[in-house]
């Protein structure tokens, strides 16, 4: 687990503008975070933790500082740069699974292959696999309403690691979930982060999630306020 | 093709909006359809080029004046003057006005020369018959079909022009190159002539054939110069003129139509862009979920043009396909009272056009919330869940 950084930040800022009002979200965050390491970012509303999240995701750009990421320093790279690079590195897992509703299970977990020059028969393979990961071989054809809450995050684990990304980035994946389904994704990301060697970085509110990861990272008005190792 | 299936399952998300969308656009089409190509048959009629080497010549006056038909013998005598005829628009109501049909007193003949490519093929012992019979008539064929007469059946026309009925007896039936000029019926001038007392020696128009079209506009100025100081002056223009002329009784249905056309596109892009920037703005977050799994925006932004062509094309396509079905009824019902119509069809132009305005209709109506939605930031995309 202790690999090179995978993430590094040096003074990383972000600000919004209200006009021309600033108001700063994220302010100096130097960190680094190890290849194959599990890190749950935590802090209460309006820490800036999602924008952490989004930033180091590569769907945001900072307003300062330098932000490196598997290799690549995203502040230069242009928005089709960008999404080339999130395509390669990046796997995402949102609170609200944010599944194609008009689109199969097997279709959406196909969504990341379809940038790729990968055949369609590669690409077929690559999607089972992923699905018989997450448990959901019997389901692929079915639509997101044919699913219940925990299949359908199952399915969105699925369509995140089908590219076998080397970063996943996960904002509050148990959010919606009860706890039952909550406990089986978190075993779910564990065994990636464990097995496969994913490195992964959450946003969460919760302190039972959180236990999973290997680190939490707090936040605190913008700044980083410490980093705590897990003991399980 | 692999972002097909893509494009194809976002179409069809919202199944009534798509349809009921896409019928608005197939209605609107249909009638620019129709429209366009009742201009386009309207205007090939006054731009008749077989109608290009003949001149019809009337009173200065008006259509209405008569001319001495002793006029033909110094046109006869023009050396580019191949045949030249008198013509006198009849106006006779066959049982009822619903019967329209044109029908001409014309002299008998030179009817076959003069309008040699309307009358083409004919039995010459039947013609012969024709000139024969002082009662009888030379009819179009589709004319002839369509009230089930056959040679020998005897025909009343009531003029709503003259004191006059004439009972005409069927004695040669043609064939015409254009279905429009088969419903035509020309009888006996002379049976004009013995019946309305003050149409002896006079007829409305003259049809002149020249030679060669290059020698149209020196004699319809010598026409003209010669009878200028004559008790009835003559006008002379081409017979293409001539027919814009009663064209234009119509008004200026060229400007109304276009104005139509171009309220019904307005209609479709104003339907068309609610559509689609309503089927774009519910999924905000999906878009910016594929952009955050590295959708690049000039992929979104096809995908989502590539819907918004699709509707409106497949609404092109139906819109078309009911021109075409409407074609035969225009030609069947509006043709039977405005002859002008019984060339109705929709041609290539039409098509053309209508193709390439519902291509603009789906590109101007889906680039701008398409445009929008893909540059959107991805993170104000997902957090407007």
């Amino acid at each position: 687990m202790s690999g090179e950084p995978i993430i590094r930040l040096r003074g990383l800022a972000k600000s919004y503008y209200r006009e021309s009002l600033e108001i700063p979200v994220l302010q100096g965050i130097d960190l680094e975070i190890p290849a194959g390491g599990y890190y749950a970012l935590m802090g209460p509303s309006g820490s800036g933790k999602t924008t952490l999240l989004n930033l180091i995701a590569g769907i945001d750009r900072p307003t300062g500082g330098e932000l490196e990421v598997c290799g690549h320093t995203l502040n230069g790279l242009d928005d089709d740069e960008l999404a080339a690079w999130r395509s390669t590195y990046v796997g995402f897992i949102f609170q609200n699974y944010n599944l194609v509703p008009v689109l199969t299970a097997f279709e959406n977990v196909e969504l990341p292959l379809l940038l790729t020059p990968m055949s369609r028969r590669a690409r077929r393979e690559k999607v089972e696999e992923a699905l018989a990961h997450v448990g959901l071989t019997e389901w692929m054809e079915h639509y997101p309403r044919q699913l219940s809450g925990g299949q359908e995050q199952r399915v969105a684990v699925a369509r995140a690691i089908v590219g076998d990304p080397e970063l996943l980035v996960a904002d509050e994946p148990t959010g919606a979930l009860d706890h039952k389904n909550a406990e089986e994704i978190m075993a779910l990301m564990e065994g990636l982060n464990r097995d496969l060697g994913k490195t992964i970085v959450m946003v969460t509110h919760d302190p039972k999630a959180a236990h999973h990861a290997r680190h939490q990272i707090h936040l605190e008005k913008g700044v980083l306020d410490r980093t705590i190792e897990v003991n399980r | 093709m692999k972002y097909l299936r893509l494009v194809l399952r976002s179409f069809l998300r919202s199944k009534r909006r798509t349809v009921l969308t896409i019928l608005s656009i197939t209605v609107s089409v249909a009638l620019i359809a129709i429209l366009q190509s009742i201009l386009a048959t309207l205007n090939a009629f006054a731009n008749n080029p077989d109608a290009s080497n003949r001149i019809v010549v009337r009173h200065k006056v008006s259509i209405t004046n008569l001319l001495p038909t002793r006029y033909a013998d110094w046109l006869r005598q023009q050396p580019e003057v191949e045949s030249v005829m008198g013509l006198q628009w009849f106006q006779g109501v066959y049982i009822d006005r619903s019967n329209f049909f044109p029908n001409f007193a014309s002299e008998a003949e030179f009817v076959n020369t003069v309008f040699k490519e309307e009358i083409v093929e004919y039995s010459d012992a039947q013609f012969r018959e024709f000139l024969r019979d002082r009662n009888g008539a030379l009819v179009g064929k589709n004319l002839a079909d369509k009230y089930g007469w056959k040679l020998g059946d005897v025909v009343s026309l009531k003029s709503e022009l003259f004191p006059i009925t004439v009972r005409l007896t069927i004695r040669c039936i043609f064939r015409s190159k254009r279905p429009a000029d088969e419903l035509a019926l020309h009888f006996n001038y002379k049976l004009l002539e013995e019946g309305v007392s003050y149409m002896k020696g006079r007829v409305g128009t003259f049809f002149v054939r020249v030679h060669r079209a290059d020698d149209v506009p020196k004699l319809i100025e010598r026409i003209d110069r010669h009878f200028h100081d004559a008790v009835e002056p003559t006008y002379s223009e081409t017979e293409n003129a001539f027919q814009l002329e009663f064209l234009k009784m119509m008004g200026n249905y060229s400007a109304i139509i276009q104005m139509i056309t171009g309220a019904v596109l307005v209609a479709i892009l104003i339907v068309t862009a609610n559509t689609m920037a309503m089927a774009i703005r519910e999924r905000t977050t999906e878009i910016s979920v594929l952009r955050a799994i590295g959708f690049r925006t000039s992929q979104i932004l096809a995908m989502l043009m590539g819907e918004g062509i699709l509707l409106s094309v497949l609404g092109g396509a139906g819109g078309l396909a009911i021109a075409w079905l409407l074609a035969g009824a225009v030609r069947g019902y509006v043709g039977t009272f405005l002859p002008y119509l019984q060339n109705f069809h929709i041609d290539a132009g039409t098509m053309s056009l209508c193709f390439h305005a519902t291509l603009a209709v789906g590109t101007l109506s889906t680039f701008i919330p398409a445009y929008r939605a893909a540059r959107r930031p991805i993170v104000d995309g997902l957090r407007s869940l």
